[in-house]
């Protein structure tokens, strides 16, 4: 609502001039083209909006039972099956439009660019299709993982966290079915919210309050940058709907009739978008909160934290390609393409340092949002897309896998001290769909996650130097980075799910039945002796037959996303839903038919095996360093126990590295330094001369009514019936007389 | 009169309805006693959609009808959870624990639900009205009933006390306004509104209005101020509103207040926006003196709410400050009639008399769902304190409300009051929007205490409240809090039909030699 707010202000200023609005904007959305989707459309984001209501009236009868699980997991199943038939009914290659009702429609004048007005409107293409089928997918395959992961909260809790789960299904669809931006800000602020919630879903417990906060905070930060976006695309373009938005970006001028290529705001916009893409997807200096986001559940983690919401800056810049390419220079490609690609590495770094295993996945997602950043970056639109739609997959795999372990050990998250889990009873499913997921996520030879990841990397070798600059080192770092996730991927996998049997219960063992149960996680600090006592009578529980079931689906999920490689005429299915939208890029055009060569080949084609090389690398370190003896660890590892291994005193002398690795490099603390600390001597500073000097005026103010507040006072209020009527009587004339003075 | 009674199929439903009511509500047996409510809220739902295929009618505002007759039902379905257990909630306990037994021979359950419809059955006539008579009676349906319901709606004489006034007050403003329709006949020699216009019409063209016709309307206008509780006729407000249980209340703030509003705008009408230098204002006694009692309404009402203790009495004077906004609305006039929301006066009232009814129903709403030791209803600001702590959601609706009552950005109250500034400006009216401004300032004094009395100050140990017996008023508050936020969705269909809904009908002279054939002209637009 808050770009709203501004253009309002506007309309208030120059209302004198207002007139006809609605014309300009129907007039500028007429020259849009495609086709008008049925009616159900509406209910895929509706029905999710539907689960809200229908939970919290659950929350208000105080239900006990599963039921708020059922009635999210059943209608999002209908939200999937209803965006499978919009696909299924799609033509191919024209957007679907629905309008469902004018949303907002300011007016100061009837030229172009004096009429703000958006629709509560759809648009579906490739683009926004291909997110839809994973996130509605994928959000149905959760929630029925959720009614088993957080039985032992049911009753308010419960159902708190299903409203906050569907609120954020219909608030992405939104922002990815939206078909302007402002629906898409709607969507935007409105999944910000729900990560809010739901990363404080434990709300007693401080460290989660504290991860809710900052990634509101840090989101708002990336969010002013999308609005001045905003503002800016409407201030130039005249609008925010995407087909008017690209027509006019596609005519090379700006509403007013300047050349793009001489305006400033051909480069500042898509900066200023790549900032609130950077926040939401957690890149560069963003990346802080995605982390600690860790502290919600685990589905959270997996649908919101992973697969789906941290997307939405991908989508963003994918969706505003056209403007991205509209700078001759690519600045800002060039842009996201280090930010993508050095956050990549990075995140990396980190992750191969810490042992707390959900924190990994976590720092690997962001890592792999990387890779996603910079394929948009070099052009490659596809890979980047197929990499989203890859790692939704394989990612909500790995998370959930983790969400099991944690839930059949009390919450311990820590490798140090869980080993074997393939021999433990009840866990065997865990443990293959963590190995598919951790293979596909290494970029094994042959799976989604290898084909996807591929296609990135070559085309930032095939992109010339010239068109993106440095694109070549941005590549080799890329592979570099390839090779590390490998590592640190089959390190957790080496490490917990295989070898000797080892485990020690997490801190929820205590509380059982109590609120905090299934999130309390270890962060390799706090397990005392306290604990042993009740550790001796500690059996794990493998998980039951929802969650089993989500992850073999999901691991099947993983599996055939590769075959979607081979699908269509366009690199793939996802090149096809890509080559279908706004997304597309005309490569050959942007690079004037040039192609980088690698090695003296062409890239995309030796790309397969050397990133089988690094791929393959990387596993073999991690099963030298962390593999148990014997066939689980390739018969070259050598861990016999599940905290000593074989990186322990390469890790002792490298110790300063070492240590700031695991301490994160210090970033929070140096954000802490720098950004905090100023701002809270600043607001001590605000907060004396607010004292001093505003409060003194406001009170000087607001003590001028309460005197004449009390010089009427309420001896006119007397309560008796025949002075009112006097007085009402009294009045009239009085009023009357004044008339007559003021006319004669 | 067939096409007369095309246009109040609503009013016939809901009319059907309260005869059902009544003869329900004397069912020998209590369970079918209390189906009344249900019942009442079925009517009210027929009601909207009876009223909303009336596309066109004759008139000054031949477009008023779907949307006034929609928002009057939509209010009235909100109010209708709140009002629920005023009259038989203490006979329903009672005969719960079995210390009374019901007696067949006490049925003002059902007359209460049934006065509520005849109001809005009265209402909804207003809306309807193209004739003085007409228009009288509505106004008078509108308001006998709700002077009994004050009455009864406690057991306490305090709202004895306020019935009495509110009736005898509510006579005085019914005098007055009904010479100043007489009035207003003797001047046209018409009771049709639209003849009143045209014969207008002709007096100004042919040199000057005439003056007991001026001062026909300026009597009228001043009467119909006891019903929006505007300046001088503002008296009353405080003691009914404090009197009578709150859901009386909030009832009060939106019905009577609804009916004068419509009656002002079409007598305003029929003079119409025609007149002064520039021809696009009303007639220059009958503007200043709008001007001054909108001025003094808003004034007065948010400088008696500035001191007020009492939850209820704060309310009152806003509700009388919220009429003084709205009169704002009625001086700035339909505009250019160029169809934007933004400088039509007429549609900024209509707009904003829906989103004042939607919020006011939370903020009585929360003071009705919370009970004191003795069983009456929370009133003091003392008893809100510290809600947030022991009724989160009670405090989250209410500081909703007040906030969007105030007009804070982006709730639903501030588009309404974005509305009124912006016909007021592109009218010239710059003065009147200072005084609408600081006015706006003011309130927040009073309704940023209510919210922070709720969520900052702690509870006072002394004052012992807790949770009403009828969760349907906990209902209302949150529907009413939830309103304000999700019809932001659709406020910009709802600012398009009130803009339609005031498309107003300017009469010309022609039509006072032949005023049949000139309704026929009306129609043959359609």
């Amino acid at each position: 609502m808050g770009v709203s707010m501004t253009t309002i202000m506007d309309a208030i200023l120059s209302a004198a001039v207002a007139q006809h609005g609605g014309e300009a904007a129907h007039a500028a959305v007429a020259a849009s083209h495609g086709v008008t989707g049925p009616l159900w459309i509406g209910l895929i984001p509706l029905l999710p909006l539907l689960g809200v209501v229908l939970v919290t009236l659950l929350a208000c009868f105080n239900e006990k039972s599963k039921m708020p699980a059922w009635i999210s997991v059943g209608l999002l199943a209908v939200s999937f099956l209803l965006t499978l038939f919009a696909y299924l009914g799609w033509n191919g290659h024209d957007a679907i439009h629905l309008k469902l009702w004018d949303w907002i429609g300011l007016s100061w004048g009837d030229l172009r660019g004096q009429t703000l007005a958006a629709g509560f409107a759809f648009y579906f293409d490739g683009l926004s299709l291909l997110w839809m089928l994973f996130v509605t997918g994928l959000a149905c395959l959760i929630g029925l993982y959720a009614s088993e992961y957080m039985e032992h909260d049911a009753g308010l809790g419960y159902c708190r966290f299903f409203a906050a789960f569907n609120l954020f299904v219909f608030s992405m669809s939104c922002l990815v079915m939206g078909d302007n931006l402002l629906m898409l800000f709607l969507g935007w602020e409105g999944v910000g919210l729900c990560s809010y919630l739901l990363i404080g879903y434990f709300y007693k417990k401080k460290s989660a309050v504290d991860a809710g906060m900052k990634a509101f905070v840090v989101n708002r930060i990336g969010d002013l940058g999308l609005l001045m976006g905003m503002l800016l695309t409407f201030t130039t373009f005249g609008t925010l709907q995407y087909d008017a938005l690209f027509n006019q970006i596609h005519t090379g001028l700006t509403a007013g009739g300047t050349p793009l290529s001489q305006t400033w705001q051909v480069w500042a916009i898509p900066l200023l978008l790549m900032g609130g893409a950077f926040g939401k997807s957690a890149q560069l200096f963003f990346y802080v909160w995605l982390p600690d986001a860790m502290e919600g559940p685990t589905p959270v983690s997996a649908l919101i934290h992973a697969a789906t919401m941290v997307t939405a800056g991908v989508y963003l810049v994918a969706r505003m390609m056209p403007l991205y390419l509209a700078d001759p220079a690519h600045i800002a490609l060039t842009a996201v393409t280090w930010g993508g690609a050095i956050t990549a590495f990075w995140s990396a770094t980190i992750a191969v340092a810490q042992f707390d295993i959900k924190r990994i996945m976590g720092y690997s997602t962001i890592s792999q949002l990387g890779y996603m950043f910079a394929g948009l970056g070099v052009l490659a639109t596809t890979g980047g897309v197929f990499h989203v739609f890859t790692h939704a997959f394989f990612k909500a795999t790995l998370f959930l896998s983790c969400g099991a372990v944690m839930h059949g050990f009390a919450g311990q998250l820590d490798m140090r001290k869980l080993s074997g889990l393939w021999s433990i009873n009840g866990f065997r499913v865990v443990v293959i769909a963590m190995l598919i997921g951790c293979l596909n996520l290494s970029g094994f030879p042959f799976t989604g996650g290898y084909f996807s990841k591929d296609m990135i990397i070559a085309e930032a070798f095939v992109t010339p130097d010239s068109v993106i600059a440095g694109s070549s080192w941005a590549g080799w770092l890329l592979l570099l980075t390839a090779g590390m996730t490998a590592y640190y991927t089959f390190r957790v996998f080496f490490r917990v799910f295989v070898g000797p049997v080892v485990y020690e219960p997490g801190e929820d063992l205590h509380a059982h039945d109590d609120h905090e149960h299934a999130d309390a996680h270890g962060h390799g600090h706090g397990h005392d002796d306290a604990h042993d006592h009740a550790a001796e009578h500690f059996h794990p529980h493998g998980p039951k037959w929802a969650i089993n079931l989500v992850l073999t689906l999901l691991s099947v999920g993983c599996i055939l996303s590769a075959g979607l490689y081979f699908l269509g005429d366009h690199h793939g299915w996802a090149g096809g839903m890509v080559h279908a939208s706004s997304a597309v890029v005309d490569t050959h055009a942007v690079e004037g038919g040039e192609e980088a060569l690698l090695f003296g080949q062409p890239p995309h084609e030796i790309m397969f095996y050397i990133s089988a090389v690094f791929g393959f690398g990387g596993i073999l370190l991690a099963a030298w360093f962390h593999g148990p003896k014997g066939i689980a660890g390739l018969l070259i590892g050598g861990r016999t126990t599940a905290a000593e291994v074989r990186m322990d005193p390469i890790a002792k002398a490298l110790r300063p590295i070492s240590t700031w690795a695991v301490r994160k490099w210090y970033v929070d603390e140096f954000y802490h330094l720098v950004l905090v600390t100023p701002l809270k001597i600043f607001a001590h500073l605000f907060h004396w001369f607010d004292k001093l000097i505003v409060d003194g005026l406001v009170n000087f103010f607001g003590a001028t009514p309460r005197v004449s507040s009390d010089a009427i006072g309420e001896s006119t209020q007397t309560g008796v019936l025949h002075d009112y009527a006097l007085r009402m009587v009294a009045g009239i004339a009085v009023v009357l007389v004044v008339v007559v003075l003021v006319l004669f | 009169m067939t096409d007369k009674l095309a246009l109040v199929w609503p009013e016939i439903w809901l009319f059907v309805t309260t005869c059902v009511v009544m003869v329900v509500g004397l069912s020998p047996d209590l369970r079918v006693r209390k189906l009344c409510g249900w019942i009442s809220a079925l009517g009210l739902v027929v009601a909207i959609g009876a009223a909303v295929p009336v596309a066109h009618a004759g008139g000054l505002f031949p477009s008023i009808t779907p949307y006034a007759k929609g928002m009057i039902g939509v209010v009235g379905l909100m109010l209708l959870p709140l009002l629920a257990g005023t009259v038989d909630r203490d006979l329903d306990a009672a005969i719960e624990s079995g210390k009374a037994t019901f007696s067949a021979l006490r049925s003002n359950r059902a007359e209460f639900y049934a006065f509520f419809l005849f109001s809005l059955t009265g209402l909804m006539l207003t809306a309807s009205a193209d004739d003085l008579i007409w228009l009288f009676l509505a106004l008078e349906l509108t308001s006998l009933p709700t002077y009994i319901m004050v009455t009864i709606s406690t057991r306490g004489t305090r709202s004895q006390e306020a019935g009495v006034k509110y009736f005898f007050l509510g006579a005085l403003g019914a005098a007055i306004f009904l010479y100043g329709f007489a009035l207003i006949y003797g001047a046209t020699g018409t009771t049709d509104l639209a003849e009143i216009a045209a014969a207008f019409r002709a007096q100004s063209e042919a040199g000057g209005l005439n003056t007991i016709g001026v001062a026909g309307l300026a009597v009228a206008l001043i009467g119909l101020c006891f019903k929006i509780a505007a300046v001088p006729m503002h008296m009353y407000a405080a003691d009914v509103y404090q009197g009578a249980a709150s859901g009386v209340s909030a009832m009060l703030a939106f019905v009577p207040k609804t009916a004068g509003f419509l009656a002002i705008i079409m007598l305003c009408g029929a003079v119409g926006w025609t007149h002064g230098a520039t021809h696009d204002s009303l007639p220059a006694p009958i503007y200043i003196l709008l001007w001054v009692i909108a001025a003094a309404t808003m004034f007065t009402g948010n400088l008696l709410a500035i001191r007020q203790s009492s939850v209820k009495r704060i309310l009152a004077y806003s509700s009388v400050a919220h009429s003084g906004y709205m009169l704002v609305g009625v001086i700035a006039g339909p505009g250019s009639g160029h169809g934007t929301f933004w400088d039509n006066g007429i549609a900024a009232v209509l707009f904003y008399l829906l989103t004042y009814g939607v919020t006011n129903v939370g903020t009585f709403a929360v003071l009705a769902s919370i009970q004191k030791p003795n069983g009456e209803e929370a009133d003091d600001i003392a008893d809100i304190r510290g809600l947030h702590g022991t009724r989160p959601h009670l405090a989250g609706a209410m500081l909703l409300c007040v906030l969007s009552l105030l007009g804070m950005p982006p709730l639903l109250g501030f588009f309404g009051k974005v509305g009124l500034f912006t016909s007021a400006i592109s009218a010239g009216e710059i003065p009147l929007v200072i005084v609408l401004g600081l006015n706006s300032a003011i309130a927040a004094f009073y309704y940023l205490r209510i919210a922070r009395a709720a969520y900052l100050e702690p509870a006072d140990e002394h004052v012992e409240t807790r949770a009403g017996p009828i969760p349907q008023r906990v209902f209302a508050a949150v529907l009413s809090a939830s309103a304000v936020v999700l019809l932001l969705t659709v406020a910009q269909m709802l600012m398009e039909r009130s803009v339609t809904a005031s498309g107003y009908h300017a009469p010309h002279a022609g039509m006072a030699d032949t005023p049949h054939e000139a309704l026929d002209l009306t129609r043959a637009d359609d």
